[in-house]
């Protein structure tokens, strides 16, 4: 009974955060610096976000080890698939881009939930350009294999800056 | 057999369960490793390594342009110069963390130029970190420092790239061997398989010809069951019919499809062998024995379906097969054998009934002819000692004669009947051959010589007389054969031999063999010469002839004995009979010197005669009192008792059966009782010649048997042998009336040319006695022992007398002796000479 009304709990909580989220964009701009800029195919071009704008969506952690860094990480950002929600983007691909123009392709169906989020804090700390911040494209590699092949590393894009919505 | 086949099998299906598991498991092993290494191909834990270390030197050289292009003071310019070294730090920093490069720091080139990278880090983040001036003053330091830098970066980016080349390298071709590997296990099972396809098909043939043979055999056994004579039940182990042939059907009058399942034992066993039926059933369920089951061909009754019961023959047989254990019985209705032997047997019976009836007929009715025969032979023998004429002589002489043969016929059949009922029991006691034989040749000589025949013996080849025989058998089968040749043979010779074949230090069959120059056997005779009741069909004189019985007899004794008879002839050429005896060799026995057995002087004698019945009590007591002596006569032992207590006898002669007290009771009773006649000798008196009865009464004390009829020669020898002083006899060497009786006898001129004949045969001994060295005594005493048997033809008593001495003395092997008794051999011959 619990399984069979499940998806439409998260239909339900889903179109609440919609509501909420559209009536923040529409009333919110940034404030502080531009973190993340969103392109193409989206609703409001361009979409762009501060930290504070990212924030304020709902926060997702990830506990995981990477094979960037040494020992157990926990990272907090929002995830992709909320994000995506609150862009209103439901298909085609992202090219995710670093602040060095490094660019790769994440498709839209990555986004799922307890799929990948866009960190912005490492162990509670906000991460500099040299901590591979502000932003870092990080799934969770421990939940899965899945999450640890070369495909899903070459993803894992840290100082990530723009992100175009393309079909 | 069975079970281990069975075993086989299934040790080589596990054994190819268990190759196929293996190579399954071997499949299985390497295609997880050939999916790890595709997981490892596919899945880059090291992320794209040589792409990042490259991107370490793009950042670098990016920074590098950054520093060249800025315009100084230009404060975008700087903010990129920052943004540029930050994401380079970040790069050199991931480098350092990430366990995915950890490994290149073994590789001292890689790690050194990291550390001088890392320096130029570390100087350069102070002045990316201060305010724009300061940096806008260090920015030609820093650009300095980064053209030194570029070459560590350079390395940076180069140094791993053999490692890494490397390794890629290996793993290829560890993958490689592991698809080779994989390959070859897929080839090894497909064999494996291809192997097991193949045995499977050749089982399933091998099953399938089994199958196909076992039905045939199946259906053969069934066609052998259903035509078989003999009835065939199939039961299983309960007893229950599975197969009932149609021979069976017969037999039992049960049709196969009404008892098929039945229970077996309440249709064809009999209602009182049902208990022992169901109990041998349950005891072979139990393992224990079987009866019947294996044990051949069994004869038990059997019950129709009508109720009759019928002997039937049968065989049972049980056998192992998947239903359980089977038991296969044939079966035989013997209803008409059994019947036949039965008739058979009943005939037999009465057939054997019948003749032993006749042989104790004819025993008895011979005792009954004998006893009155006696009496009248003894009161003949009386009546000639009475005052006679001529002619009444003459008839007395012819009824002696007629008497005499009635008797020997008597005698025969008597013989007969007695080994036919099975009364003949053989002696075996030591006896010397060469004095037997010529006491035969001897008896019979007068016979021969009036027939104007020679008759002698020899050994053929080396001698052997000393042997364990029955002397009394042997001298009858002897006796019957040489009289049989005298009788038959006129002008002729009569020779026995003596032979040995096969001879051992223990045994020898011994061949004695009487030929003859007679008349010779007619071929249609010879082969039923030794039947019952054969004569010769031609009989030149009243002497010649008689029952018949003799040879049959002769056989009986023979094969008695152990023996063969066989007899060579041609009519008017001579016979030769062969007694053939396995005989056992013995030592020499010492006897006692024989006493002379001439007719000697003996002393009146005191006797008494122990005899219920008249006549032959008159018989004895008439001879006794012709010769001398006085008598006296008890009718029963127990009176014979009481006079042996009163009176002094000189000799008791001792019937055996009489009323009261037999004779054997009474012997036993004078010898151990100190009557004065303990030590009296005693002579049985008995028609029973049986050697075993005749030994029992000698272990009862008495000294000598005799048997009835009484002989008067008989009774005298007794005498003389038991009770007489010897003296030395009186006068001629040559006893005159003898020789004048034979002279009478044979006629002066057949009466002279045995003479010499007997004188010729005398000198050489003599002779011959002169160059012998004595080293043969067995042989000289033979030798003397013949010639004494002719001198007693002669009369020739005191050289006979001498003879014996010798032969005695020889026979005991004492040198000494027979060098004495030789010493008085030529004196007395010198006389006797004199005196023929």
């Amino acid at each position: 009974m619990l399984s069979f009304l499940r998806p439409f709990a998260i239909l339900a909580s889903v179109s609440i955060l919609l509501a909420s989220n559209a009536s923040a964009q529409s009333t919110t701009s940034p404030t502080g610096d531009a973190v993340l800029i969103v392109t193409g195919a989206v609703d409001q071009t361009p979409t762009v976000f501060d930290l504070e704008m990212l924030m304020a969506l709902d926060a997702t952690v990830i506990e995981t080890t990477t094979i960037w860094t040494e020992g157990d990480q926990v990272f907090q950002g929002v995830a992709l698939n909320v994000l995506l929600d609150a862009l209103g983007v439901t298909e085609g691909t992202l090219l995710a881009k670093a602040i060095n123009d490094y660019t790769v392709e994440i498709p839209v169906s990555d986004a799922v939930p307890g799929g990948p989020i866009i960190a912005y804090k490492l162990n509670d700390a906000t991460m500099s350009v040299r901590d591979k911040g502000p932003l870092w494209v990080v799934y969770p590699y421990d939940s899965s294999p899945e999450y640890r092949s070369e495909v899903i590393y070459s993803r894992s894009i840290w100082q990530l800056d723009r992100i175009e919505v393309v079909e | 057999m069975k079970t281990s086949r069975h075993t086989g099998q299934w040790i080589r299906r596990a054994y190819i369960v268990l190759a196929v598991l293996a190579f399954l498991s071997g499949i299985l092993f390497l295609a997880v490793s050939v999916v790890q290494d595709l997981r490892r191909l596919e899945s880059a834990r090291s992320d794209n390594v040589q792409w990042t270390l490259s991107q370490s030197e793009v950042e670098f050289l990016e920074f590098s342009k950054q520093l060249n292009a800025t315009e100084p003071g230009s404060a975008a310019d700087l903010a990129m110069v920052r943004q540029r070294f930050d994401v380079f730090y970040s790069r050199i920093a991931t480098l350092e963390t990430a366990s995915v490069y950890r490994t290149l720091l073994g590789n001292e080139d890689y790690s050194q130029a990291l550390a001088s990278v890392r320096r130029f880090l570390d100087t350069t983040v102070p002045f990316i970190d201060a305010d724009d001036p300061a940096l806008n003053a260090a920015l030609p330091t820093i650009l300095e420092n980064t053209d030194l830098t570029r070459a560590a970066v350079r390395r940076l980016a180069n140094s791993s790239l053999n490692s890494f080349a490397a390794s890629a390298d290996q793993r290829r071709s560890e993958f490689a061997q592991t698809l080779v590997k994989l390959a070859v296990a897929v080839i090894l099972l497909f064999l494996a398989l291809g192997l097991t396809v193949y045995n499977l098909r050749r089982l399933n043939k091998q099953k399938t010809r089994q199958q196909k043979a076992t039905a045939e055999t199946a259906a053969r056994m069934d066609t052998i069951i259903q035509t078989s004579l003999d009835g065939v039940i199939v039961a299983n182990e309960e007893g229950r019919i599975l197969a009932f042939n149609a021979a069976a059907e017969n037999i039992f009058g049960h049709a196969a499809k009404d008892v098929i399942g039945k229970s077996l034992g309440p249709l064809i066993v009999p209602d009182h062998m049902i208990e022992a039926h169901d109990a041998g059933m349950a005891r072979m369920k139990a393992g224990g024995e079987k009866r019947v089951v294996g044990q051949g061909r069994v004869q038990l009754e059997a019950k129709h379906s009508n109720g009759n019961l019928f002997p039937v023959e049968l065989a049972i047989q049980s056998a192992e097969t998947e239903q359980g254990k089977i038991f296969i019985a044939f079966l035989r209705d013997i209803s008409m054998r059994v019947a036949a032997e039965k008739a058979l047997i009943e005939a037999r019976d009465q057939a054997l009934a019948a003749d032993r009836l006749k042989s104790e007929f004819l025993t008895i009715m011979s005792h009954e002819i004998r006893t009155p025969l006696n009496g009248l032979l003894g009161n003949l023998s009386l009546l000639q000692d009475t005052k006679l004429n001529a002619q009444q002589l003459r008839y007395i002489n012819n009824m002696e004669t007629s008497g005499d043969l009635l008797r020997q016929h008597v005698t025969d059949v008597l013989d007969l009947s007695r080994y036919d009922v099975g009364h003949s029991e053989m002696r075996e006691v030591p006896m010397n051959l060469a004095p037997f034989v010529q006491s035969i040749v001897d008896s019979q000589s007068g016979m021969a010589a009036k027939n104007n025949t020679t008759i002698e013996w020899d050994w053929l080849g080396s001698p052997h007389n000393w042997v364990l025989c029955d002397p009394d058998a042997l001298q009858h089968v002897l006796m019957n054969l040489v009289g049989n040749a005298v009788k038959f043979t006129r002008d002729g010779s009569v020779s026995i031999t003596l032979e040995t074949e096969n001879a051992t230090d223990e045994q020898a069959d011994f061949i004695f063999s009487v030929g003859d120059t007679g008349m010779g056997i007619a071929d249609e005779l010879k082969a039923r010469i030794f039947d019952d009741f054969v004569t010769g069909s031609v009989a030149y004189d009243r002497n010649v002839g008689g029952t018949g019985l003799g040879l049959g007899i002769v056989r009986r004794s023979v094969s008695a004995m152990g023996g063969q008879i066989s007899v060579e002839s041609k009519p008017q050429a001579g016979s030769t009979f062969e007694v053939r005896l396995r005989l056992k060799k013995t030592d020499p026995v010492v006897h006692e010197r024989p006493k002379p057995k001439a007719p000697l002087a003996v002393a009146s004698l005191r006797v008494l005669i122990v005899e219920d019945n008249e006549i032959n009590c008159a018989v004895a007591r008439e001879m006794l009192r012709s010769q001398g002596h006085t008598t006296a006569e008890v009718h029963d032992g127990a009176a014979a008792v009481a006079s042996a207590q009163d009176q002094v006898f000189d000799l008791i002669l001792m019937d055996i059966s009489m009323p009261v007290m037999d004779g054997r009771s009474a012997t036993r009773k004078i010898r151990n009782g100190n009557g004065p006649n303990a030590r009296t000798p005693i002579v049985a008196l008995t028609a029973n010649a049986m050697a075993k009865e005749q030994a029992a009464f000698l272990a009862d004390g008495m000294n000598g048997v005799l048997v009835k009829p009484l002989s008067r020669t008989a009774l005298q020898d007794v005498i003389q042998d038991l009770v007489a002083d010897v003296e030395a006899p009186e006068g001629n060497a040559v006893e005159n009336a003898h020789q004048n009786e034979m002279r009478e006898v044979l006629g002066a001129t057949a009466y002279g040319k045995l003479r010499d004949g007997f004188i010729s045969e005398v000198e050489k001994l003599h002779s011959w006695l002169r160059i012998d060295d004595l080293r043969d005594l067995p042989d000289l005493a033979a030798r003397c022992h013949k010639i004494a048997g002719s001198a007693a033809v002669f009369g020739a008593a005191h050289y006979r007398e001498a003879l014996i001495a010798v032969e005695n003395a020889a026979n005991s092997g004492q040198v000494e002796s027979v060098k004495s008794t030789l010493g008085a051999l030529e004196p007395v011959w010198t006389e006797t000479k004199a005196n023929l």
